[in-house]
């Protein structure tokens, strides 16, 4: 089996080749980069699967790598569910010709559609949807109003008020 | 604080505290009997019960490990609690009755391929004045003298394009949550978490009904962490003690009879897993039917996204029904009927839910449209099978020691008949009010309605338990909790268990009573 950096020599070389389509030429330049310099971290691959999973418009890259960074935390207590994680990113970072979180989104997308029934990514789902959908920051924005005990429940504060509905 | 001694053979022991445990528990401690009650889980009291999803979770839920084969998630296929309250701790607290029809499911539906049907040992003219005494106990709305609760978004939507669609029967549904202050709880005030603890008490559970009322007796013992691991017959074939694990060690509790009620699961693993040279496949197993015909009733959901905001997390979780699919109509290509409901989903729920189906955008474009998502839960009968059964694992053990329950369960071909027809009326309801887009979800959520592994019924080698719970092979051995239903109905049980417990109580205080227990 190849190692990732080898898949991804092999692939740049198939690269060039194809280098005349434009979609790739979007980007050749920032895979490049990538190849010459330091190799993202996994935080940087944690996040961007983070956001390729749960992608909100109203949600900051900063929350998106927070959420990943908590995550990481969790993960680096157990060296087996590190292990699958790496194992997880190789199969992401080796299959192109850049590291995965520097890819545009749309060929992120395909990738993890490829590997989206592999534990690591299933693990990524389930914990991140508790990490995202838990947050009463996140929640302010989807609109959903959690605890009301303190407030006296929604009694009084809107449990009825729908107005649209046709008139009976 | 009453209690009981080990040696004190004259108490009746109560096996769980929940919806059939702790009314049992409290009927004959009222009715004059020593009782103790043995409940595996903590005790929780109102400071405990916070509005947070994830916290209550952990605090209330069954966590042991069980394992299922077939449809259910293999890892977590059943959602009860392990609690003083037991499940009426979790419960949406929807009450409807079975009809008569549902009683008699052989007589009405005939005989179906790879199902034990059969109509039920008792008729609805019998549960019937149980029925009322169990609403007026739990406070039932739309029943007895107790208003239905107010209407609430998400059922206004439900009502609205339900009504496009040519139904009629449309409430906020029976439910044992107070519309007014009753039985010193308060009204409901529509907090929105009714599956995780009811933080006021406007919704029964034995924890802060049953239970507190059975303590005034003063002829009542709630011993909590106490795991029953064995039920000891004597000479006589009568049990003669319970076992329980509880602070690190095992207690013996001297018995007069006792009542298993650990809702379903844990009550078939109690029996299994007691052999004896009686009774080699387990206690109470002459028929070989202890764990078999499990049911547990297909719930599945669809949601609308919808032209306004909804806000459908802000009421009562199942305060709205649509009753006319209940019937049996034939020509629909199935037997049996179901209940629409009102349901809302959490954030985290509802993207747990929809993992299964997806993830990136098409996940998050759902939860983009969260105020205007309006939600509905479809139950409907589940036909008994021989083959759905609970058994025990043969090697793998739980924290106790004992072996992990494993429930196999596939959806009969009647089932899966009308899970299709009842996703196709749920999305017409919600395309009448245009909606944007539907999304019908299917049985993600473990089961909570547990039923049949110890059905009633009149013949020993055709039944676990007589018409009064009592098993057929130990005289002084009852199961209270949904084990007992030879057919699921569609509606959720609870009502139905309770009604059944207290008719039960009656005949085991008459039993009492006279000598003969």
């Amino acid at each position: 089996m190849k190692t990732p950096l080898l898949s991804r020599r092999h692939m740049l070389a198939g690269f060039v080749l194809a280098s005349s389509t434009s979609l790739l030429g979007l980007w050749s330049g920032t895979a490049k980069a990538a190849l010459a310099y330091a190799q993202p971290t996994r935080l940087q691959t944690l996040t961007a699967l983070m956001r390729d999973a749960f992608p909100h418009d109203a949600l900051s890259p900063a929350f998106y790598e927070s959420i990943a960074k908590t995550y990481m935390r969790e993960l680096e207590k157990s060296s087996q569910a590190l292990a699958e994680l790496d194992r997880g990113f190789a199969l992401l970072d080796g299959s192109l010709i850049a590291p995965f979180a520097e890819l545009p989104m749309p060929v992120r997308r395909s990738l993890i559609a490829r590997y989206d029934q592999e534990p690591f990514f299933k693990a990524v789902l389930w914990r991140g949807s508790e990490l995202i959908y838990r947050n009463p920051d996140v929640w302010k924005v989807l609109g959903y109003g959690g605890s009301s005990i303190e407030d006296g429940g929604y009694l009084e504060r809107g449990f009825d008020d729908i107005a649209w509905l046709p008139v009976k | 604080m009453t209690t009981f001694s080990l040696d004190d053979s004259s108490v009746f022991v109560v096996i769980g505290s929940g919806a059939s445990g702790g009314t049992l528990a409290n009927e004959l401690a009222q009715r004059g009997h020593k009782v103790v009650c043995l409940e595996a889980g903590r005790r929780l009291d109102f400071s405990d019960i916070v509005n947070d999803e994830a916290v209550m979770f952990e605090k209330m839920t069954w966590l042991d490990r069980r394992i299922a084969t077939g449809k259910p998630d293999p890892n977590f296929p059943v959602w009860n609690c392990k609690t003083v309250g037991g499940t009426t701790m979790h419960w949406t607290a929807a009450c409807p009755r079975l009809e008569p029809h549902e009683m008699r499911a052989l007589s009405t539906y005939g005989p179906m391929a790879d199902t034990t049907l059969v109509d039920w040992p008792i008729s609805y003219e019998e549960i019937e004045p149980w029925y009322d005494a169990a609403e007026k106990r739990m406070g039932v709305t739309g029943r007895q003298d107790m208003p239905f609760l107010p209407p609430g978004n998400n059922f206004k939507v439900l009502e609205a394009g339900g009504r496009l669609c040519g139904y009629k029967e449309i409430d906020t549904h029976n439910m044992a949550i107070n519309s007014k202050d009753y039985d010193d709880r308060p009204s409901c005030h529509q907090l929105g978490f009714c599956t995780s603890g009811c933080a006021i008490g406007a919704k029964w559970s034995t924890l802060y009904t049953e239970i507190p009322r059975a303590e005034a007796t003063g002829r009542f013992e709630l011993r909590t962490e106490a795991m029953v691991t064995h039920i000891t017959l004597g000479n006589n074939g009568r049990v003669e003690s319970v076992s329980y694990w509880q602070n690190g060690r095992t207690h013996v509790q001297k018995v007069r009879a006792v009542s298993v009620a650990g809702n379903v699961v844990e009550t078939t693993r109690l029996l299994l897993n007691n052999t004896s040279t009686r009774f080699p496949d387990g206690l109470a197993n002459t028929s070989g039917l202890v764990g078999r015909n499990y049911m547990r009733h297909f719930t599945v959901q669809v949601m609308g996204v919808m032209p306004g905001e909804v806000h459908f997390y802000k009421q009562t979780h199942l305060a709205g029904v649509i009753r006319d699919e209940r019937y049996h109509k034939p020509e629909r290509g199935f037997v049996g009927g179901f209940l629409m409901n009102t349901v809302p989903f959490t954030p985290e729920i509802l993207a747990k839910n929809m993992l299964i189906g997806g993830w990136g955008r098409d996940l998050t474009k759902i939860l983009d449209n969260y105020k205007r998502l309006a939600g509905m839960l479809l139950i409907g009968e589940d036909p008994p099978q021989l083959s759905n059964r609970i058994t025990l694992h043969p090697t793998e053990r739980d924290g106790y020691g004992l072996p992990v329950p494993v429930i196999h369960y596939e959806d009969h071909p009647n089932t899966i008949a009308m899970k299709t027809y009842a996703w196709s009326r749920g999305r017409k309801i919600y395309e009448a009010l245009g909606a944007e887009q539907v999304i019908e979800m299917g049985d993600y959520i473990p089961a909570t309605h547990n039923m049949g592994t110890a059905r009633m019924g009149t013949n020993a080698k055709e039944s676990v338990c007589d018409i009064y719970g009592r098993t057929h092979d130990v005289d002084n051995l009852y199961i209270s909790d949904g084990s007992l239903f030879p057919t699921s109905g569609c509606p959720n049980p609870t009502l139905t268990i309770v009604a059944l417990t207290l008719r039960q109580a009656e005949h085991i205080d008459h039993r009492l009573k006279a000598g003969k227990l």
